[in-house]
């Protein structure tokens, strides 16, 4: 019967559709671009906020990371990969020039660096790794040597430079840490995990076993992470996500003023008729349940069609902001149509109450009368 | 006992600064059975007694019995179910929901209750007015008298004690407008109803058996 009702003039229930459409489509893609620009966020910065960095502390009585301390994190840190570094700097001669950098040593290059070219071994034993600006500055390629310390080490592949925070821009030699046995602590040691929480949780358990010593807090080792910049970009994103949200509803609002509108130019125009329903003895509830029904059916299509094409504008966002169209479908993202289809029903029977209570409480005389 | 009582019913209302007087203290009975037509010149209050007796519309003084029960003081949707279980209505100008079939707006007054399943009444009326092969119609592709019948159908399909029609034949031609009133004087001593029609159709005194004359909104007798 409601169905029939909006059948009649399908102009003006398409029309009102469309608008339910529009907006439902506003706020599904608005929310979708907020997620596919946090997802970019944190896989931009993920390199960086999942590591905890730690280093001698401000107590302790070496200068330096033990062997001792790095077995200790080690047998804490189970699920997540343990990086011990020393660090030195140098000058490095070639034919072409002399440069500046500094000389890291480390075992488990591939997990700390990205090569443009050449390869990363998981266990560095011989060779080395040299920054791709620093190879450029001094004309050097893979499979050049270099020498550190009267040691020559073969260039096996150049580092990219790295889009996060710190470490990039200078110039890095990496080579085995053996290179470096003259040292005896680590200068740092990385530990890489798999995401900013768990970083954090790291942080704390590593904490809580070196700097925490009875009532003391003595500063034995000194760590870092990068989780509180994830905080805040992610406390900006979703800001900016709900601003969006915001702007996306102020169209399903107007959006379900034009439902208001339609549902109230139908029941005056069908006066006569609730008139004659009421006269033949329809009750009030029921007039107002058959209105009701007609503005939750334009809601129910219109959400179901803007659900559909939201969900196409999601594929093409997705594609252009993260490169991976397929992630739309997650329910990060997803669950944006399933609020915009509830939003487009709930509004749409909102805004027919009125109308609906207006022609259910018509008296009937009145509206015979016409 | 009467199918409706009106005793000394007053209608007032209130028509900008005026007050309008539209009944002044009509009595007025039905039986089952007989065709009341009710005449008079248009604004002797003849379509205000047809709204109190349809429960439409409730008096400013007087009462009101229905089959014996005082309705007088029924609030708005005790008046929906008296007029849902005891009444039918024919309207001047037809009235049916042009995006019903003809079978489906006989059914209308019960389409809401899932209770009752009036499809076989809604048939068999359509086919006593003969209109059994227009069932799956719509209105606009019947005819006025067709449209009409339909209509009456409908006023019948939940066993009313009562058929209330404003000028029925009102929109019919006289050749359309006779067969309507003969379908009416047939139905009512069928299905034994009281049939109450304002009109001012004047073939339709030889179908009446009694006429009552509103002047001014008085009765005269």
């Amino acid at each position: 019967m409601a169905w029939r009702n909006l059948g009649r003039n399908r102009m003006r229930t398409g029309l009102a559709a469309l608008g339910i459409i529009i907006g439902v489509v506003a706020i599904v893609s608005l929310g979708m671009a907020g997620v596919a620009l946090q997802q970019q966020a944190t896989s931009d910065l993920g390199s960086l906020t999942n590591e905890v960095s730690v280093s001698a502390g401000a107590d302790s009585d070496e200068d330096g990371v033990t062997e001792d301390q790095v077995e200790e994190i080690e047998s804490i840190i189970t699920d997540a990969q343990v990086i011990p570094q020393k660090t030195n700097s140098t000058e490095i001669e070639t034919r072409s020039g002399n440069a500046y950098v500094s000389v890291t040593g480390v075992t488990n290059a591939s997990a700390l660096y990205d090569v443009s070219s050449g390869t990363a071994p998981d266990r560095l034993e011989t060779g080395a790794l040299i920054s791709n600006s620093t190879a450029q500055e001094l004309g050097l390629e893979v499979g050049d040597p270099v020498a550190y310390e009267g040691q020559l080490y073969r260039i096996r592949g150049l580092i990219e430079a790295d889009d996060g925070f710190g470490g990039g821009g200078r110039g890095e030699l990496v080579i085995p840490v053996s290179g470096l046995r003259d040292q005896q602590y680590y200068d740092s040691v990385t530990i890489i995990t798999g995401s900013g929480d768990t970083a954090e949780a790291t942080a704390d358990r590593l904490e809580e076993r070196f700097n925490v010593d009875g009532r003391d807090e003595e500063e034995e080792l000194q760590i870092n992470t990068f989780a509180g910049a994830q905080e805040s970009i992610n406390s900006f994103l979703n800001t900016l996500q709900l601003a969006l949200l915001g702007i996306g509803s102020i169209s399903l609002v107007v959006a379900s003023v034009a439902i208001l509108n339609v549902m109230l130019m139908s029941t005056i125009e069908r006066r006569g008729e609730i008139g004659v329903l009421r006269a033949v003895g329809i009750r009030r509830g029921e007039v107002l349940r058959m209105i009701l029904t007609e503005a939750m059916f334009l809601g129910v299509v219109g959400g179901i069609v803007g659900a559909i094409l939201s969900l196409a504008v999601g594929f093409v966002m997705f594609n252009l902001i993260t490169g991976d169209a397929i992630a739309v479908l997650e329910w990060e993202s997803s669950q944006y149509l399933l609020y915009g289809f509830v939003f487009a029903v709930v509004t749409s029977v909102l805004s027919g109450i009125y109308p609906a209570w207006k022609a259910s409480n018509d008296r009937p005389v009145e509206a015979l009368r016409g | 006992m009467s199918v409706i009582k009106l005793s000394d019913i007053v209608k007032r209302y209130q028509s900008g600064e005026e007050t309008v007087e539209a009944l002044k203290g009509v009595d007025f009975h039905a039986e089952r059975g007989e065709m009341v037509l009710v005449t008079g010149p248009s604004g002797s209050g003849k379509s205000t007694m047809l709204n109190i007796i349809g429960l439409l519309d409730t008096p400013t003084e007087g009462t009101v019995c229905l089959d014996g029960l005082d309705v007088t003081n029924f609030d708005v949707d005790e008046l929906t179910e008296q007029r849902r279980s005891s009444l039918g209505f024919v309207f001047q100008d037809f009235h049916l929901l042009p995006m019903l079939t003809a079978v489906e707006n006989v059914e209308l007054p019960s389409m809401w209750d899932r209770s009752v399943d009036r499809r076989d009444r809604a048939m068999e009326l359509l086919k006593i007015v003969g209109l059994g092969n227009r069932l799956t119609h719509t209105p606009a592709q019947l005819s006025g008298g067709q449209q009409q019948r339909v209509a009456i159908a409908r006023a019948l399909i939940n066993e009313p004690d009562i058929l209330l029609a404003d000028e029925p034949t009102g929109n019919l031609d006289q050749e359309t407008g006779r067969t309507i009133l003969e379908e009416m004087t047939r139905l009512k001593q069928q299905e034994n109803i009281a049939i109450i029609a304002v009109t001012h159709d004047e073939q339709m005194e030889a179908y009446a058996d009694r006429i009552v004359t509103l002047v001014d909104g008085v009765i005269q007798s």
